[in-house]
């Protein structure tokens, strides 16, 4: 059985804070030990459920005829041909070259291989068929080991699919990898706090104002910089409420069911600098509702500041005031280093 | 709105060839991928090249997709995310601070299919979990998650040193397995 060295390191595999040497280390192990395998897939099971709060981004529309293409003149080479094909399609015969000149990765699928580590690590896992997994482990002692040089890079070239000139050659791409940036300034980094509820008593009433509604679905791409998450007890968070303090807008994405008709749930901002609850208007009952922060309120209130939601009749309290029983709450938790201000 | 049954109906098909199948899945799952993509590699240009690259593979791979063991969506994008955390080391850490390119405009209206089903059971189980721990703890486990960091890399832009990223990593690792059950 495996230790929790083993555990760890297949848990920060599937997190993806490994360098790249222990990257290889892992996929190494990978390849030819079923149980670590099984370790890891676990954990992509454990954690894989986070992408649920990562923003869908479309891709550019031609990306699927470039995907086409490369599924086109992969599967010429382990099925008949095709009477699938779409009519007019232009990119047939471009796929017949791609398929020619496929890449290596193309071949090694022709034959069933229960190995699901990437492609492009496999000779190096047959070269370190003597490493144990207790070396695996080790090297998580020591601090970072040098990173591999990016001389891996043009191996793990894609096959290229289309031959168009949409496409990079696959030389270009390795300068584009070499410059590739990760800069925080641009990443759009989702982070949540989990907060514990106490049961909130409502304040007194007061007439704010319900801020307008932007728009009915989250903007693509849009950065939140600080997020909190609004739950009644520590299983059950219900309400992600994301702040763009520059956009000043605050995105709320409805996790739990929507209230029985006739009733909605508010969301309410209440902080110390303020005499009373802000409402920030009803939570829609579509799963995201973005609205702006009251121009009253500046951007470290927004951040110091409590959120709740309360549930309320149908459009919201009639008072300004929470006037039904506040379900959910939380707070802000800074958010994306160096990229808010 | 695909459920996960129909996705992995999908995958089932996609396993035996079937092209109409394949483009459906695209179409529900495209915008999810490209998101986390987008997030990890900044680049739109090369979060294409590794939307090119994953779904080869799951065309080529479907067969060895199991329902008992994984939801299809968390299949993919545990595919993009290899491989885009792959790409991203081996170009080494060195580059971070490089200003990358315009992040993509796409319409603003486009449907996410994805985005909108229902919290799942694991999801919520999972943010109970990450909810016990301190709050600077859960921020570096969903940085890395969802920035695709290296310890390096927190560490460096939290001011933390490596070492105790480490430590809190391989804790807070360890104590949301023991959260999840076994």
């Amino acid at each position: 059985m495996y230790d929790d060295d083993h555990d760890a390191l297949a848990a920060e595999y599937v997190l993806g804070t490994l360098s790249a040497a222990e990257r290889d280390q892992v996929e190494a192990l990978l390849a030819r030990d079923a149980g670590f395998a099984e370790t890891v897939r676990l954990w992509e099971h454990r954690l894989g459920e986070l992408n649920v709060m990562v923003e869908a981004v479309e891709p550019p529309p031609d990306l699927w005829e470039r995907i086409k293409t490369g599924i086109d003149g992969a599967e010429r080479r382990t099925q008949a041909a095709s009477e699938a094909v779409e009519p007019a399609d232009v990119l047939s015969e471009p796929a017949d070259a791609a398929a020619s000149a496929a890449s290596p990765q193309i071949d090694a699928s022709a034959e069933p291989s229960p190995q699901t580590v990437p492609d492009l690590l496999s000779d190096r896992a047959q070269g370190s068929e003597d490493s144990k997994t207790a070396d695996i482990a080790s090297t998580l002692l020591p601090s970072g080991p040098a990173a591999e040089s990016a001389d891996q890079l043009p191996k793990s070239t894609a096959p290229q699919a289309s031959t168009g000139a949409e496409t990079a050659p696959p030389h270009q791409n390795v300068g584009r990898w070499r410059g590739l940036a990760i800069g925080a300034s641009a990443i759009a980094v989702l982070l949540a706090a989990y907060i514990a509820i106490t049961h909130l008593t409502p304040g007194l009433i007061s007439l704010g104002r319900q801020p307008q509604i932007i728009t009915g679905a989250l903007k693509p791409l849009a950065v939140p910089q600080l997020v909190a998450v609004l739950q009644q007890e520590p299983t059950a968070p219900a309400f992600l409420v994301m702040l763009d303090p520059q956009q000043r807008t605050i995105t709320i994405r409805r996790l739990t069911a929507a209230p029985d008709s006739g009733r909605s749930y508010e969301l309410w901002l209440n902080s110390n600098k303020l005499p009373n609850p802000t409402s920030l208007g009803p939570v829609g009952n579509s799963e995201v509702t973005t609205r702006s922060i009251p121009p009253n309120i500046d951007v470290e209130t927004m951040r110091s500041a409590t959120y709740s939601v309360s549930l309320e009749p149908g459009g919201g309290s009639a008072t300004g005031a929470p006037s039904g029983p506040t379900l959910f709450k939380g707070r802000m938790i800074d958010a994306a280093p160096g990229s808010s201000e | 709105m695909l459920m996960q049954t129909e996705l992995v109906w999908l995958l089932g098909a996609v396993a035996r060839g079937d092209e109409t199948a394949f483009q459906r899945l695209y179409e529900a799952t495209r915008a999810k991928l490209y998101g986390v993509l987008v997030r990890i590699l900044g680049r739109p240009a090369l979060a294409e090249e590794v939307m090119e690259e994953t779904y080869l593979k799951v065309w080529k791979t479907a067969d060895q997709f199991d329902p008992a063991t994984a939801s299809p969506i968390t299949w993919m994008v545990a595919m993009a995310r290899n491989r885009a955390i792959d790409i991203v080391r081996r170009q080494g850490d060195i580059a971070i601070d490089e200003e990358p390119e315009a992040a993509p405009e796409p319409a603003a209206d486009t449907p996410a299919p994805l985005a909108r089903r229902e919290m799942t059971a694991e999801l919520k189980r999972l943010l109970g979990c990450l909810g016990r721990l301190d709050p600077e703890k859960q921020r570096i486990v969903l940085l890395a998650y969802y920035s695709g960091w290296s310890r390096d890399h927190l560490a460096n832009k939290l001011d933390i040193p490596v070492n105790t990223i480490r430590t809190w990593l391989r804790r807070s690792l360890l104590e949301i397995r023991e959260c999840m059950g076994a």
